[in-house]
C-alpha cells in the first residue's frame, strides 16, 4: 500500500523519530510504514491521519 | 508513554527470566550441594518453585509482547513461529532417525533449547534487518 507519510512528515519538518514518538510506536515502525514494506494496523492509521489532521483515505492510496 | 510501558515489561521479562533460571538451578543441583536427596519436599519445594517461576515468565513475555508496537511484535511473533517451527520438525526428526537406529550418537536433551535459542536470535534479527 502507497502513502505519502514521508511528503506529509517532510512538510512539517518532522523526522522519523519526531513522528514515531507522536504517533507511539518506534522509528522502525515508521520507516517500514513510509517505505510500503509493512502496512499499519487500522488503528495506527487513525492515529497517523488524527496526527496530520487529515483522513485515512487522503494518506493511505489502495493500489488494487 | 508507549516506550515507558516497554521498558518496563522489558525489566519485568528480565527479572523473570533471571528468577526462572535461578530455581531451574536451585531445581537441579539443589539436592547434589543443598541438601541430601532423600529429602524429597525439598526438592518438591524447589521443584513447585521452578514451575511457579516459570508461569510468571509466560506470564511477563505475554505482557512483552503486548507493551511492544505492531511492528516489533510481528518481527517477535514471526521468530517465535520460526523458532516453533524448526523446533518441532528437527526434534521430531531426530525422534525418527533415532527409533530407526540411525544416530549414532544420543543428544543431550538440553541441546534442544539451546538449538531453539539459535534459531530464535537468527530468526529475531533476520526479521529486524528485513524491515529496516
Amino acid at each position: 500500500m502507497k502513502n505519502r507519510i514521508t511528503e506529509l512528515r517532510a512538510e512539517r519538518r518532522w523526522t522519523q523519530a519526531d513522528l514515531a514518538q507522536r504517533a507511539e510506536v518506534s522509528r522502525q515502525t515508521i520507516n517500514a510504514v513510509e517505505t510500503g514494506k509493512f502496512d499499519p494496523s487500522l488503528p495506527l492509521a487513525f492515529r497517523l491521519a488524527r496526527l496530520f489532521e487529515m483522513t485515512i483515505e487522503e494518506i493511505f492510496i489502495d493500489e488494487q | 508513554m508507549h516506550i515507558r510501558n516497554e521498558i518496563r515489561a522489558s525489566a519485568q521479562l528480565v527479572l523473570w527470566t533471571f528468577a526462572w533460571v535461578a530455581s531451574l538451578a536451585l531445581a537441579k543441583f539443589g539436592p547434589q550441594f543443598l541438601w541430601d536427596p532423600s529429602r524429597q519436599a525439598a526438592s518438591w519445594t524447589a521443584v513447585a518453585l521452578n514451575v511457579a517461576a516459570g508461569a510468571c515468565w509466560i506470564i511477563a513475555f505475554t505482557r512483552f509482547l503486548r507493551a511492544l508496537d505492531e511492528l516489533q511484535r510481528k518481527i517477535m511473533l514471526e521468530a517465535l513461529a520460526i523458532t516453533l517451527g524448526v523446533g518441532w520438525v528437527t526434534g521430531l526428526a531426530y525422534v525418527v532417525a533415532d527409533t530407526a537406529g540411525l544416530v549414532a550418537r544420543d543428544v543431550d536433551v538440553a541441546a534442544l533449547p539451546a538449538f531453539t535459542g539459535v534459531v530464535f536470535v537468527v530468526a529475531f534479527a533476520v526479521g529486524k534487518i528485513r524491515y529496516r
